[in-house]
């Protein structure tokens, strides 16, 4: 009995010490100011995360645009509603959908790079070397990650919903033909550009920061072996999708708590 | 080792699609601006029975939505809830005996204000109160009413 | 907990100047630019390098570019130093050696700053390294280079950015500068025709030459070379060691040299010490190591398979080991 608790309270004294290093390395990276050749570190990584997980997030979206847009349809149409199937899914996108996929995929795709090229800089003495020249990685490498990430997220997040309104609306009005008037004009009705549009973007934003946080903290922090670095990358991808799942309850809560 | 005039290039195009992507989602995925404040004049209506309505509900002029519940609260003087609702200042014309009736969407559906334009000279201004009013009727009364009925014959 | 965090910042930013403390320059009689090849070589039974012998005795630090004292450093349940004492004189090249797992990378880490001991002073260039801030670090290093053993090249960017990168971060210099410094570097280490390749394309021995040329680039005045001989082939190897002999000379430097290999290092280097055990079990010249009255001390310097160190990692014997299930 007493050897559980106390394997628990190494646990837990094992995720406090890993939380401040994380803490640490956020605010020491965030507090750099920026300096000349900052810009092209950054455009570099906003190519890296942002646009090469471009593809999966455009395939992502149409597809499940197309679906909701399906199945919208054939349970709505029973009760002759066919023409709010514009409406439900984008409210489902714009609110829920859009923010969470793009999170898991930015977090599979992009998160997980990030986590193994850090750590493969670790293990090859890269980030070592770059401290003994008395160059801080964490100015040099970690912030522009950091920084790329926050920028990505929003925007990957809107070309998600864009893409997949899109979808549903060429499975919806194109091919099983409800009138496109009633799709677009019911989800211009029942869409508002704060509620819906501005909190899910607040969503975006708040994963793309978690997201590349953790991306950047498990390869900094990673095991420098081959081992270390696969453990560190699976590590990202299954923190951040669980961060990203409780984080859009939490966030749900907060933001459209206020039901009255 | 891509050459950085491809990255900015490619960059430079993501950032502009994903502002054309928001463009897109604010102006033809979103509402003509019932939510914003700009255009549009608040009206005031005491309900005895407002009972589903919600903050946010539709205010709705034969048919078409033309604005939003603003807010909901009670007159502690005549105990009525008093609803505040943003009504686009596109129909800034509407007559002071115009009545407000709260009604049902559907069967099962959620509740909205419908407004029926009286016929007086002088219109409604930002801050009058709509005295014609109609509470909600709900479902559950107008069953408890039938029960009734059936069982006093 | 990476090495990188422990080496936490606090404090103010006090800032360092390279050069000799002040109550050093008092005694400008006392500095020893160079200690003479010719020097070490005495042999007079005492197995300690002239230089040594002068400026402990009066403690003069003027003349060291680096001073260990009393370090000790605990890993784990493991103690890789127990107060293990060490001089690097400016100008020379010093080599350290020992058996594989004596830590000798970590001291190399612990003079850089990426790892704090845990007591014992480590003073490079008049500064006390464990005690300085991160700031006052970052600054300090711009005066140290590391060769590190696998070579630590930046895998994303060309040979020629690699070169450029410490000039770049460092100086504000025009491109055509940065340039022309860049190809006078890979000149140096006979690579200038390699420029525009990528890190993956270079051979071992390449990739090592070019992060010396990287490591100079800045033209510090201390090199810590971390196994700079492993794994080359034995022309590698050659042009290896005549590159660091000739980059000592012709640009003033002090050089810190772990390693292996035995032969190669003995050549080069002025002074040498042996670590076993977390301490310094023979030091002197590579000629007065080899007559050394230590046999561990000759078994390392002469590579034979057995002897103090053991050939077998401790175990009961054979026979019980083999006879054990019976």
């Amino acid at each position: 009995m007493l050897r559980y608790l106390r394997l628990l309270g190494q646990w837990a004294l094992d995720w406090i010490g890993a939380l401040g290093r994380a803490s640490a390395v956020w605010f020491r990276s965030m507090a750099g100011l920026p300096r000349r050749g900052d810009m092209t570190l950054l455009l570099k990584q906003v190519y890296q995360i942002g646009v090469l997980s471009l593809i999966i997030i455009v395939l992502s979206a149409f597809s499940i645009g197309a679906v909701l847009a399906l199945q919208g349809y054939t349970q709505l149409a029973r009760v002759g509603a066919e023409e709010s199937v514009g409406l439900g899914v984008a409210l489902v996108l714009l609110r829920e959908l859009g923010p969470v996929v793009t999170g898991l995929l930015f977090a599979g795709r992009a998160g997980s790079a990030v986590t193994a090229e850090i750590g493969l800089m670790k293990a090859t003495d890269q980030l070592s070397a770059m401290e003994m020249m008395g160059v801080d990685p964490l100015h040099r490498i970690i912030a522009p990650r950091l920084w790329a990430g926050m920028i990505c997220m929003p925007l990957l997040t809107a070309i998600f919903n864009a893409v997949a309104i899109g979808g549903s609306a060429i499975v919806g009005v194109d091919w099983l033909g409800v009138d496109a008037g009633g799709f677009w004009g019911g989800m211009q009705d029942g869409v508002q550009r704060w509620e819906d549009i501005g909190k899910g973007m607040v969503k975006a934003g708040v994963f793309g920061v978690v997201i590349s946080w953790i991306a950047v903290f498990q390869g900094y922090d990673s095991t420098p072996t081959a081992e270390g670095i696969s453990v560190a990358t699976t590590k990202t991808v299954v923190y951040s999708s669980v961060a990203v799942l409780a984080l859009d309850f939490l966030l749900t809560l907060v933001m459209y708590g206020d039901f009255n | 080792m891509i050459r950085m005039r491809t990255i900015e290039i490619s960059v430079g195009a993501f950032v502009l699609a994903g502002i054309l992507c928001l463009v897109f989602l604010a102006f033809r995925v979103s509402g003509v601006g019932v939510g914003d404040t700009s255009g549009s004049y608040l009206l005031n209506a005491k309900f005895n029975d407002v009972a589903g309505l919600r903050v946010r509900s539709k205010v709705s002029l034969a048919g078409v939505t033309i604005g939003r519940v603003a807010k909901i609260g009670v007159d502690s003087e005549t105990a009525e809830a008093l609803v505040t609702m943003q009504v686009s200042q596109d129909v800034a014309n509407l007559p002071v005996d115009t009545g407000a009736r709260i009604q049902t969407e559907g069967f099962l559906g959620g509740r909205y204000i419908s407004l029926i334009p009286g016929g007086e000279e002088q219109v409604l201004h930002n801050g009058d109160t709509i005295t014609n009013t109609q509470g909600a009727i709900g479902l559950e009364g107008l069953i408890d009413t039938f029960i009734s009925k059936m069982g006093s014959k | 907990m990476p090495v990188w965090d422990r080496a936490a910042s606090r404090g103010q930013g006090r800032p360092i100047r390279w050069g000799m403390p002040s109550h050093c320059k008092a005694r400008p009689s006392a500095r020893l630019a160079r200690v003479p090849y010719a020097a070490m070589s005495v042999s007079d039974g005492i197995v300690r390098a002239p230089n040594r012998l002068s400026c402990w005795a009066t403690h003069q630090v003027t003349d060291n570019l680096i001073e260990i004292e009393g370090l000790r450093f605990v890993r784990g349940d493991r103690i890789i130093f127990d107060g293990l004492d060490l001089v690097v004189p400016r100008g020379s090249i010093t080599a350290l050696m020992g058996p594989s797992g004596t830590g000798k990378t970590t001291l190399l880490q612990i003079i850089g700053g990426q790892i704090r001991p845990d007591s014992g002073r480590v003073i490079v260039d008049g500064h006390d390294v464990p005690k300085l801030s991160r700031d006052e670090l970052f600054e300090l290093r711009r005066n140290m280079g590391m060769l590190f053993q696998s070579s630590a090249l930046f895998t994303d960017i060309s040979v020629f950015e690699n070169v450029a990168f410490p000039l770049r971060a460092h100086t504000n210099l025009p491109d055509e500068m940065i340039r022309d410094l860049v190809l006078m570097k890979l000149n140096a280490v006979g690579l200038r025709g390699a420029r525009d390749l990528m890190p993956s394309q270079l051979s071992g021995g390449m990739s090592r030459r070019v992060a010396l040329a990287r490591t100079i680039a800045l033209d510090p005045k201390f090199i810590m070379y971390d196994e700079p001989f492993t794994g080359q082939d034995p022309i590698a190897m050659g042009v290896l060691v005549s590159l660091i002999r000739g980059l000592n000379e012709s640009l003033a430097m002090t050089s810190l040299v772990v390693s292996h290999d035995i032969h190669e290092t003995a050549s080069i280097a002025d002074q040498m010490y042996i670590i076993s055990d977390g301490r310094v079990i023979g030091e002197g010249s590579p000629k007065e190591l080899r007559d050394h009255p230590s046999t561990m001390v000759r078994q390392f310097m002469l590579g034979s398979p057995d002897g103090p160190v053991p050939f077998h990692y401790p175990a009961d014997t054979f026979l019980d080991d083999v006879m054990g299930d019976a």
